[in-house]
């Protein structure tokens, strides 16, 4: 982390300030059934994500992505495998985690404040520090006017960026995004984009990301690693050396055209397009 | 939101309807002469209140009180065993049959089972509300618990959740709304079950006045009586939406 003078360096410091935390998965599959009923969806899948890393996962639908994504963090079991988190061996579900799902999944019960202060109150954190650093991802996320606001108050991008919120407010080593952004409409995606990315940069959270937007992995990410279908496994690894933080309209840029180009064409390989 | 005028018109409209039919009514019995004893005047039955007003209100407070009972000790176990249904598949599968064939039986057949075996105290009425309130309940709690998004799940696991942090803070929330569908069901239902079983044995309640005002031929008592049953089911379900709109403000904002 470089020293940061401006008062928002304060999400990624304080005393329970985690940096990002390395995957290792080894030889990950995912079977369901036995016998020969079973059905071998997913894998063997290796990830090396190192401490920090923005990886995004992007495929054609069903190739596992999420599947994935869940295994890596020990919320869905694999059937064959192992896992280690910072070199040490993943046993039980990863808590050190914060997870945005394609659909906000915010309990409509709670507001917006209410919501991502239910980190606290089921791990127990300590209530004043973690309050600030909501206000703080608040402030960040643009949602100050919002605390106070019920879920089906807020417009999708807006609820989108509570669980953001929710998924940070722990100060966790890992980010996982199943699909963030999928739901939300063109505008709002690359503003939210961009917000994300600025968020990183600052905390540098290990970030697993899947997506169906070429545009969306290129632009978040540090590395993309393309999937395919049937069974689900890592076709090709594309490691994206743009400056940050990257620019709104991306098309502009030849290099980023470039590598837009090159996971088309893995997509037009794998059948992914039929035209 | 509302303005208060409209509010205070939304109650009046009613009442002023609701007055303008009784004055129909009387008019009409009286134009026709209709005897009390087959359809009585508002007027009588208005009276018939008042003067049995202290009757009316012990029977009617017995009668509202095996009620609460019985909704209390049906809706608690329709909730959990709700829940047992909607978590756990053997559950599901051993219960769920065995719960849809019970639904569909009417249940106020069983009143004379009931009093057979339990005997004539208040034991029988209170479970035969229970087991009314029971099954709806049990329904739409479970509908609820199912509707929670399995993702949920993965969240309150990354938290590190207990099973007991998850039921109160995710589970049973989220199934709050439909819960109090199933309250709001019962609340009505519930008056007629107690008031019927009355009929069947007893020494007090609403059900047993009724008995006593036809003995008489007391029409007017029965139709004061068919106020008082109203007015305990009015009060029971707007009493459910109250406590569902304090516990759940988040549903009217």
């Amino acid at each position: 982390m470089t020293e940061n003078a401006s008062p928002n360096s304060a999400l990624s410091s304080g005393q329970t300030s985690h940096a990002g935390a390395s995957i290792v998965a080894t030889n990950m599959t995912k079977v369901y059934g036995s016998g020969d009923a079973a059905f071998h969806a997913l894998g063997p899948i290796d990830l090396d994500i190192k401490p920090g890393e923005f990886v995004s996962l992007i495929g054609p639908s069903g190739c596992g992505k999420s599947t994935t994504l869940l295994m890596a963090s020990g919320l869905e079991p694999c059937t064959t495998g192992t896992i280690k988190v910072d070199g040490k061996a993943l046993t039980k579900p990863l808590s050190e985690v914060g997870i945005v799902f394609q659909d906000h999944l915010l309990l409509d019960f709670r507001t917006a404040m209410n919501n991502v202060m239910l980190q606290q109150e089921i791990r127990g954190l300590d209530k004043a520090q973690t309050r600030a650093r909501a206000d703080m991802l608040f402030d960040r996320l643009g949602l100050s006017h919002a605390k106070d606001r019920y879920p089906r108050q807020l417009s999708g991008g807006m609820r989108q960026r509570v669980s953001i919120a929710r998924a940070l407010v722990h100060d966790p080593s890992m980010l996982l995004m199943d699909e963030p952004f999928g739901a939300l409409d063109a505008i709002t995606r690359t503003q939210i984009r961009h917000d994300l990315e600025m968020l990183w940069l600052e905390t540098r959270k290990t970030v697993l990301f899947i997506t169906h937007s070429i545009e969306e992995a290129v632009g978040l990410s540090d590395r993309v690693l393309v999937m395919s279908n049937n069974p689900g496994r890592i076709v090709e690894e594309i490691k994206i050396d743009l400056p940050r933080p990257r620019p709104a309209h991306l098309g502009e840029y030849p290099e980023f055209s470039a590598y837009a180009e090159r996971i088309y064409k893995i997509f037009a390989k794998l059948g992914v397009y039929k035209f | 939101m509302k303005s208060p005028l409209s509010s205070a018109r939304q109650i009046a409209e009613p009442i002023i309807w609701f007055a303008g039919l009784l004055l129909i009514w009387e008019f009409l019995v009286r134009w026709f002469e209709v005897p009390s004893f087959i359809l009585p005047a508002p007027s009588a039955f208005l009276s018939q209140l008042v003067i049995d007003h202290e009757r009316l209100a012990r029977h009617g407070l017995i009668t509202t009180k095996l009620i609460l009972y019985g909704f209390v000790a049906g809706a608690i176990p329709g909730i959990i065993l709700a829940y047992l249904i909607a978590r756990f598949r053997l559950a599901d599968q051993i219960l769920y049959p065995i719960v849809v064939f019970i639904q569909g039986m009417p249940k106020i057949t069983l009143a004379p089972l009931l009093l057979v075996w339990f005997g004539f105290a208040d034991f029988p009425k209170i479970l035969l509300t229970a087991l009314i309130t029971f099954f709806p309940v049990l329904v739409d709690s479970a509908t609820g618990f199912r509707a929670i998004d399995k993702r949920q799940y993965y969240l309150s696991r990354s938290m590190g959740a207990s099973w007991w942090q998850t039921f109160t803070k995710f589970e049973l929330p989220s199934a709050a709304p439909y819960i109090f569908s199933g309250f709001r069901i019962t609340a009505v239902v519930a008056v007629t079950v107690v008031i019927v079983v009355e009929w069947l044995n007893s020494q007090s309640g609403l059900g047993y006045l009724v008995l006593r005002a036809m003995d008489s031929s007391n029409t007017p008592l029965l139709f004061a009586i068919l106020m008082v049953a109203s007015m305990i089911g009015v009060v029971l379900s707007g009493l459910v939406t109250l406590v569902e709109r304090l516990l759940l403000p988040w549903r009217s904002v």
